[in-house]
């Protein structure tokens, strides 16, 4: 049986933001004696402006009082190349992470990111990963140079609680006890008009297993249909 | 690769690419990549024996080739040399007509990453114009038919630039206001592509997957022409990519692309060829050839594709111009990719009008094809096909050896392949 409280809470204005939609909302659902809940984790659930899910938008918790696991930093990252894409599309990574770049394809790729977080240029032949520690938080937008339409981004975060959204929109963020201080909650999705702005959202406490709803408070850009093929580097 | 029929470009070319490869390993690491395949075929062969065997039909496997052979071989190779440098080589072999292997292309290319929407491109070496969108795969290979359109067949044999290639492409996304419109535009400057549209004057469009290489010198059917005295400086082969008259000649390009879905390649192509220069040594003449292609691709799905070419010219050589030929071809491919096989259908038609007055020395020929392909992935590395051509051509100085003019094919071929 669940209990279900709404909160309105504001959010700072971003004045880059194009779309003056309504302010951003959070519901808070209380889960009272949720005990079929195994991996404690927050439910986080990310629609657009009109409230439908939104797939691949990453969510991550800042907070003081939150510790950063040394073992979610010292993870095995993997940002591949595969048919002449970045797998994943996404890839959410802690500060001081390393990543590796495996090349799955048989062709050489040319690697390179003009971000400020992390600029680099690799050229990854297959069986010859190399890797990178990524030192800096923000969004690393990675391209190739030989494949024009290959685009993959990083995310580095100042936190080791985060997740990504899956195509119903939801996002478990594990959190092994509740945070009673100020915690805030980034949200950021390629759609965005600005890359380097996530969304974000200050609340006074967060309970393991809580559900939250986000909505966003702007609309997303919507990724064309992906058109290109094995012969399009014939260029 | 014979040092002694390689003209100056070529040399110079060649010699620059091995100096940087040799230098590359001690400043940027190692880094090379090899990409080839070894292809085996059989194709019904034609009533007549093949042009390179001075025969009168225009297939590459004429009268008594139709057993098993290695029709193709190819080792395309990239060696990095820093960020921006690349060396690239192109090696094939070919059986017909009496076993080759040499470069089809050969070249350094510069190609920085750019963090603007303007990203520059140099070529230098030998290679080919980008002209086309019906070759895209590892050695200017079609991913479609075996057999290539008569247009591309045609570049394939008798063009290819020694010289200096510069673009710029500019990308729609990277716009401070973001572009679905992607444009990139060239210039090429070059020597040694001067005897180019001998071929196409005496023998006319044919339709294969053979690609000259660098020092090739192809033969031609000795027709009655040659036997003239106005043609005795002439020789029963073309050597297509040597250097006579010491011109420079160019092309300009503009690529567009619009969301990754439809391209577009315009180029128009002069040799600047000297009609009135001759090699005697060579027996080759600079030949003044020029001619506009338009390519056009468009994705209707992700699976189904249709290409699109015309090319139209003008070939001429001699001090008044005694060969003096209009040129045209055009070709529409469809082509669908379903689960791991490919069928991809084509229809061409093309034609040489002769212009001149040198009665004895016909040229006019046209003819057209229906090809149809279905290529079959069974893994990364081994593929097979079976190709059938319907193919018409109609070729005025076959008269001379008392040919029927007019010769219709239906051609089979079967292929299978070994890529790595």
């Amino acid at each position: 049986m669940q209990r279900q409280q709404q909160v309105k809470i504001p959010t700072k204005r971003n004045r880059k933001r194009r779309v003056l939609s309504a302010l951003a909302r959070v519901s808070l659902f209380t889960v009272l004696g949720a005990t079929s809940v195994a991996a404690k984790a927050v439910t986080v659930k990310v629609t657009d402006e009109e409230g439908q899910p939104v797939n691949e938008a990453v969510v991550w918790f800042e907070s003081s009082q939150l510790t950063k696991q040394s073992a979610i930093t010292k993870l095995d990252y993997k940002m591949g190349q595969r048919d002449r894409a970045f797998t994943p599309h996404i890839l959410v990574v802690p500060k001081g992470a390393q990543v590796s770049f495996p090349n799955y394809d048989s062709i050489l790729h040319h690697v390179y990111s003009f971000s400020a977080a992390q600029p680099f240029e690799f050229k990854l032949y297959r069986d010859n990963p190399q890797a990178l520690t990524f030192a800096n938080t923000g969004v690393v937008e990675l391209g190739c140079n030989i494949h024009d339409w290959m685009l993959g981004y990083i995310l580095v975060v100042d936190s080791t609680h985060f997740a990504i959204t899956n195509d119903k929109g939801v996002a478990d963020v594990s959190l092994s006890k509740p945070v009673a201080q100020d915690v805030t909650i980034h949200v950021w999705h390629e759609g965005f008009a600005d890359l380097d702005q996530p969304e974000s959202i200050k609340m006074t406490t967060l309970k393991t297993n809580q559900t939250l709803t986000y909505q966003l408070n702007q609309s997303l850009f919507k990724p064309k249909e992906d058109f290109s093929d094995e012969f399009d580097d014939y260029e | 690769m014979n040092l002694t029929t390689m003209n100056r470009s070529q040399v110079v070319s060649a010699c620059l690419l091995s100096g940087a490869l040799s230098a590359s390993p001690l400043v940027y690491g190692q880094s090379a990549q090899h990409k080839g395949f070894i292809q085996a075929s059989w194709q019904s062969a034609s009533e007549y024996a093949s042009w390179y065997e001075r025969g009168a039909s225009v297939n590459r496997f004429g009268a008594g080739d139709d057993r098993l052979n290695l029709s193709r071989a190819v080792l395309d190779s990239r060696f990095d040399l820093s960020s921006s440098w690349s060396a690239h080589s192109v090696v094939q072999y070919v059986p017909d007509p009496d076993s080759k292997v040499g470069f089809t292309e050969l070249y350094a290319q510069y190609k920085p990453i750019s963090k603007g929407a303007y990203q520059p491109q140099l070529r230098v070496g030998g290679f080919y114009p980008k002209m086309s969108l019906e070759n895209p795969d590892i050695g200017w290979s079609s991913p479609y038919n075996y057999n290539y359109s008569a247009l591309n067949a045609w570049l394939g044999e008798e063009l290819r630039v020694f010289g200096l290639e510069a673009s710029l492409k500019r990308s729609g996304k990277r716009l401070k206001t973001p572009s679905d419109h992607n444009w990139q535009w060239f210039v090429g400057v070059y020597k040694g592509n001067d005897p180019t549209g001998a071929v196409l004057s005496w023998r006319g469009f044919s339709s294969h997957d053979r690609q000259s290489v660098f020092n090739e010198s192809l033969r031609l059917r000795p027709t009655a022409g040659f036997m003239s005295p106005q043609l005795s400086g002439q020789a029963w082969q073309i050597e297509p990519f040597t250097e006579i008259d010491g011109r420079f000649g160019y092309y300009i390009g503009a690529h567009w692309s619009y969301q990754n879905r439809h391209s577009l390649r315009a180029y128009w192509y002069d040799n600047n060829g000297d009609p009135a220069i001759v090699n005697y040594d060579t027996g080759q003449y600079a030949w003044d050839t020029k001619f506009w292609s338009l390519a056009y691709k468009f994705k209707i799905t992700r699976q189904t594709h249709l290409i699109a070419q015309a090319m139209s010219g003008n070939t001429a050589m001699g001090r008044a111009r005694g060969v003096d030929n209009d040129f045209d071809t055009q070709f529409v491919l469809l082509t669908h990719r379903w689960k791991k096989f490919r069928i991809s259908g084509r229809i061409e038609q093309f034609q040489v009008k002769d212009l001149d007055h040198w009665t004895f020395d016909p040229n006019a020929s046209d003819g057209g094809a229906i090809t149809t392909t279905l290529k079959w992935r069974l893994t990364d590395s081994w593929r097979l096909g079976a190709e059938f051509q319907y193919l018409e051509t109609k070729v005025a100085n076959r008269a001379d050896g008392n040919f029927p003019t007019r010769q219709i094919e239906q051609l089979w071929r079967v292929s299978g392949e070994y890529r790595f």
